[in-house]
């Protein structure tokens, strides 16, 4: 593919992700750019959205009990060194 | 087997995104990855109908008028008319996700975010 050509594919997936991101925005998704390409590119892939939804919702669910058993462990920590 | 590791890639970066788990739990985030490329592989769900999606944007965009959030309608309708220059086969598919992941917009979406 000539440069200009890769170039100009490059600009325009790039404004489209801008705009999906504004639309994720209106929409609440909670979702930051870095994600939302993440979950383009696992889409090209040929990942269902759907599933791929759910499993978003799960690891949300895990990230804030990581979060949580990360704040018990320095509580804790804190505790004994007193 | 490239397909396969490339989406073993996405999913790593996928979990560290969503959970912040920091890379010091290595073990806690390859469990993870674990999960969701076994959720990934085995979704039993149907394609995505471009129609169906369309209806429910429309219908949000109903809806946030009617909830007195005319600013919200008017992005909204405004993003989706500057789509339409660089949409692709997989755009019906990506507002899909979207659609699926909106979190009661018409209450809690801020236009100035």
């Amino acid at each position: 593919m000539p440069p200009n050509d890769r170039a100009e594919k490059q600009a325009a997936a790039q404004q489209a992700v801008d705009i999906l991101h504004e639309i994720a925005t209106i929409l609440n998704c909670h979702l930051d750019r870095r994600t939302l390409s993440i979950c383009i590119s696992m889409i090209e892939n040929g990942i269902s959205p759907e599933a791929l939804a759910n499993v978003i919702k799960e690891l949300r669910k895990q990230g804030q009990q990581a979060q949580l058993d990360s704040a018990t462990a320095t509580a804790a920590a804190a505790t004994r060194r007193r | 087997m490239a397909h396969l590791a490339q989406l073993g890639a996405l999913a790593d970066d996928l979990v560290a995104a969503v959970t912040a788990i920091p890379e010091s739990q290595r073990g806690r985030r390859n469990a993870l990855r674990e999960i969701v490329l076994r959720s990934l592989r085995g979704h039993t769900f149907i394609r995505t109908n471009q129609f169906e999606v369309e209806d429910r944007l429309n219908g949000l965009e109903e809806r946030f008028s009617v909830v007195g959030r005319d600013g919200l309608a008017e992005a909204l309708r405004a993003r989706r008319d500057a789509l339409e220059s660089c949409r692709n086969q997989f755009t019906p598919e990506i507002l899909h996700l979207l659609l699926e992941l909106a979190d009661q917009p018409a209450q809690n979406s801020k236009l100035s975010d």
